[in-house]
């Protein structure tokens, strides 16, 4: 090998020029990640420090279909930015600004200004400003709702910090908590409503295990949360951290609730439901109808919760409103598994068939067997007796 | 085998095939129904699920069977009834000390430790077992299927825990049963020996010689049936009529309250998507840009200023020579105040009016002021426009002009 290479030292190095040079041909053409991309050049363009020397001033409005837009810019808080410490420049964004007098606005109000810029994002931002077009908010604007937040509404692109770790590319915590509060901005009683709720109030104190708003309606390509299908996933969704082992065992909560959740009438139905249809809709409760969702609260909630009777009587009565006895709420084992100290006849019963189907069906098959045992020699005693019988015969023939 | 004959004996009149054939197909789909119910997260039930169109159609077709099935089972009440009472029939099914001692002795001729086969009647050990045990799972599944189909009723008597042990026990016992058939009664009449009297209805001599001696020998000693003279039959069947239709109603009326009794069980009310209102903006809402705080006073906003409203006043004195305007007495100050935010130190177009050198050097796009010539000065003719951010009052501007007309001196 080694003399080999010797001898065919040049012809490989031109072997591995050309290899070379095609690797970097392919490697050019493979996408990069968006958001790392470069500013373009600036030649003759206003820089930031000109455009700032005018809008750092406080307090200047710009009007916008006679309404005043504000066009102050905090330079400190611009710089901070992730924008600011990119070096994206005012003008990579702002790009019908090519220096002064600035281009008539066109907008025909200050909402319509945020909706004609915002699809800039994209220069540098594609796989994102991709995820939105079908989100719920996008499908929203579609329909006439221009309320619906675009990039900007979320991303303040003057102020943003960084929110996710550069190497990582993990979604930081202190940005986990200002999540909610952003989701606030238009959805602010729903806030409030989660505030309340056992994630809400450990978001608040700081606890990273907890769910913000995007960890259960994702980020960017949000679906519609009232969607046959978002329902129908809601087990898997709520399951992805409720039987996390490791991260359960921090707060003494058990990770069988999707398994007995499935185990039980209801979970099954939707699993085999949701597996053939997963956009229709079902009237089996998934875990939200009867823990909420942006109000979820311990089970042991003094006031609401369902760990006691009365509580889960009444979720059970959203769709079975007959049910007027307390002992109904124990057709549903609670996510427990049975067990001679809860419910112990489901778990008698249980074992009862577990011992009584071996043995039956193990009675039976040893039967039978032996019958087969038996067929098998009388057909072979047959058999003989028949040639001896053959044989004796034709012996007297002769 | 020369002592049989060709004749043969009738096993299964054709209303007790029917019977059966009912009671087949209504377990059969029970259990295709059922055991994908059972064993759901098993790809095949989820496949099969969605062949048939749905867990809940799947369900459906199950009930349906499970009716039939109900309904077969009153059936054949009624038939024993008639059999028992009317015409007094040997109760032949009836499990007896004969039939342990017929198994244990077929177990024991099977392992070659008994010399002959045990000789049994009508109903053979084996038989006795089978129908028994499917009187056993009706009797299991029927109340536990009840339970399952009526939870509000069930549970207004009993615990609640009966229910999920009701599911228990019915899966269970339908798992039994599919296999007990399999291995008990597909062995027994199909694998072992195809036994076609569940087609036909009859059995020939060297079966029933084989299979049922004893009731061959009571056939031949024609005491296998006692003959009710017509007479007899007829008063009997004047009783039992009555008796079978006010049970055969009862029974129906049992059938009938069983899937019908509850409303909201299985059948639920519409589920009520949670109202959510969506829209509620926070006020002020934040906006990409700052939102504009009340003017400050130190705000050099381009509005009147008391530096400019005084030279405006100024220059409309009469009698003022024109040569008090000058850069360091009133231009210079009125500059500074309107337009060194941006042509300042920062000299935004390269322009910095902040003193009067640096605003008679220009900016990028040249000189701004030619003195002499207010009119064609950049300065001016860009104030003129009107649009310039930095916007000097026409008075203002006047004066501007004014000023460089007269050559734009400094002092």
């Amino acid at each position: 090998m080694r003399n080999w290479l010797k001898a065919n030292r040049s012809k490989l190095g031109l072997t591995g020029l050309v290899l070379g040079v095609l690797l970097l041909l392919i490697i050019m053409t493979l996408p990069v990640t968006p958001v790392a991309a470069a500013p373009r050049p600036q030649a003759e363009q206003p820089t930031d420090e000109s455009c700032l020397a005018c809008h750092h001033q406080e307090g200047m409005t710009a009007q916008v279909g006679g309404q005043p837009l504000p066009i102050t810019i905090d330079p400190e808080k611009f710089f901070a930015s992730v924008h600011g410490v990119e070096e994206i420049a005012c003008v990579d964004c702002h790009t019908n600004i090519t220096g002064f007098p600035h281009p008539a606005v066109t907008a025909s109000s200050r909402r319509d200004f945020s909706l004609e810029l915002y699809p800039t994002c994209q220069e540098c931002h594609l796989e994102q400003y991709e995820k939105t077009l079908d989100s719920v908010h996008q499908r929203a604007i579609a329909a006439g709702n221009t309320n619906a937040a675009v990039c900007t509404d979320c991303h303040n692109p003057h102020t943003q910090t960084r929110l996710t770790d550069e190497n990582t590319g993990e979604l930081l915590q202190e940005a986990r908590v200002v999540i909610p509060q952003t989701c606030a901005q238009c959805h602010s009683t729903i806030y409030e409503t989660y505030r309340e709720s056992v994630h809400g109030v450990a978001l608040e104190d700081g606890n990273p295990d907890v769910p913000t708003c995007i960890d259960c309606h994702g980020v960017h390509s949000i679906p519609d949360p009232t969607s046959n299908s978002f329902r129908n996933s809601i087990p898997a969704l709520c399951a992805s951290c409720h039987t996390d082992e490791t991260l359960m065992a921090k707060y003494g909560l058990s990770t069988n609730v999707l398994s007995t959740y499935v185990a039980d009438f209801h979970g099954t139905t939707v699993k085999m439901f949701e597996e053939n249809y997963p956009d229709q809709p079902t009237n089996k409760p998934v875990c939200t109808d009867c823990h909420g969702f942006h109000d979820v609260l311990r089970v042991d909630h003094p006031d609401a919760g369902i760990a006691y009777k009365k509580n889960l009587l009444g979720k059970c009565q959203q769709c079975h409103p007959d049910a007027t006895t307390a002992s109904f709420t124990d057709s549903w084992l609670s996510h427990y598994e049975p067990s001679p100290q809860v419910f112990p006849l489901v778990y008698f019963v249980n074992l009862f068939y577990k011992i009584f189907i071996p043995a039956v069906l193990g009675g039976m098959t040893l039967f039978v067997l032996t019958d087969i045992y038996r067929r098998f020699i009388v057909r072979r005693a047959g058999t003989k007796a028949a040639v001896e019988a053959e044989t004796k015969e034709e012996e007297t023939n002769e | 085998m020369s002592r049989t004959t060709a004749r043969t004996y009738e096993r299964f009149p054709l209303a007790r095939r029917i019977e059966h054939w009912v009671m087949m197909l209504s377990f059969t789909t029970l259990a295709i129904t059922g055991l994908p119910q059972r064993f759901s997260s098993a790809p095949f039930s989820i496949a099969f699920v969605g062949f048939l169109g749905g867990i809940e159609t799947l369900r459906t077709i199950h009930h349906i069977a499970a009716i039939v099935m109900m309904l077969g089972t009153a059936w054949h009440i009624l038939v024993f009834g008639y059999l028992a009472y009317v015409r007094r029939t040997r109760l032949t099914m009836i499990p007896t000390l004969q039939d342990v001692k017929d198994g244990w002795q077929a177990l024991l001729y099977n392992i070659g430790r008994a010399k002959t086969p045990p000789q049994m009647g009508r109903y053979t050990f084996e038989e006795k077992l089978e129908y028994w045990a499917f009187v056993w799972g009706a009797i299991i599944m029927g109340l536990t299927g009840f339970m399952m189909w009526n939870p509000l009723s069930t549970t207004r008597f009993l615990p609640g825990e009966v229910i999920p042990a009701a599911k228990a026990a019915h899966g269970g016992e339908a798992l039994l049963a599919v296999l007990a058939i399999i291995i008990w009664h597909m062995y027994g009449v199909h694998i072992r020996r195809l036994n076609k009297s569940m087609f036909t209805g009859r059995m020939s001599e060297e079966e029933m010689l084989h299979e049922h001696p004893l009731e061959l020998a009571d056939i031949k000693a024609g005491v296998a049936e006692h003959p009710v003279d017509p007479v007899t039959l007829r008063k009997r069947q004047r009783v039992y009529l009555p008796i079978a239709t006010v049970l055969a109603l009862f029974m129906l009326l049992g059938v009938y309250g069983f899937v019908s009794a509850e409303q909201t069980a299985i059948t639920t009310v519409e589920r009520q998507a949670p109202t959510v209102v969506v829209f509620v903006p926070w006020t002020p809402t934040p906006a990409p840009t700052q939102t504009p705080t009340p003017p400050a006073t130190e705000t050099p906003l381009p509005t009147a200023s008391p530096n400019a409203t005084q030279l405006a006043a100024g220059s409309t004195t009469p009698g003022t020579p024109a040569s008090a305007l000058t850069w360091d007495s009133s231009i210079g100050t009125l500059l500074q105040s309107k337009c060194i935010s941006c042509h300042g130190p920062g000299a935004l177009g390269g322009l910095d009016l902040s003193t009067y050198s640096d605003a008679m050097r220009g900016g990028a796009s040249g000189p701004v002021i030619i003195p002499g010539d207010g009119a064609n000065s950049l300065l001016v003719t860009r104030q003129q426009t009107g649009d310039h951010p930095g916007q000097l009052t026409p008075e203002e501007i006047a004066q501007v002009i004014e000023w460089i007309d007269a050559g734009a001196l400094e002092k």
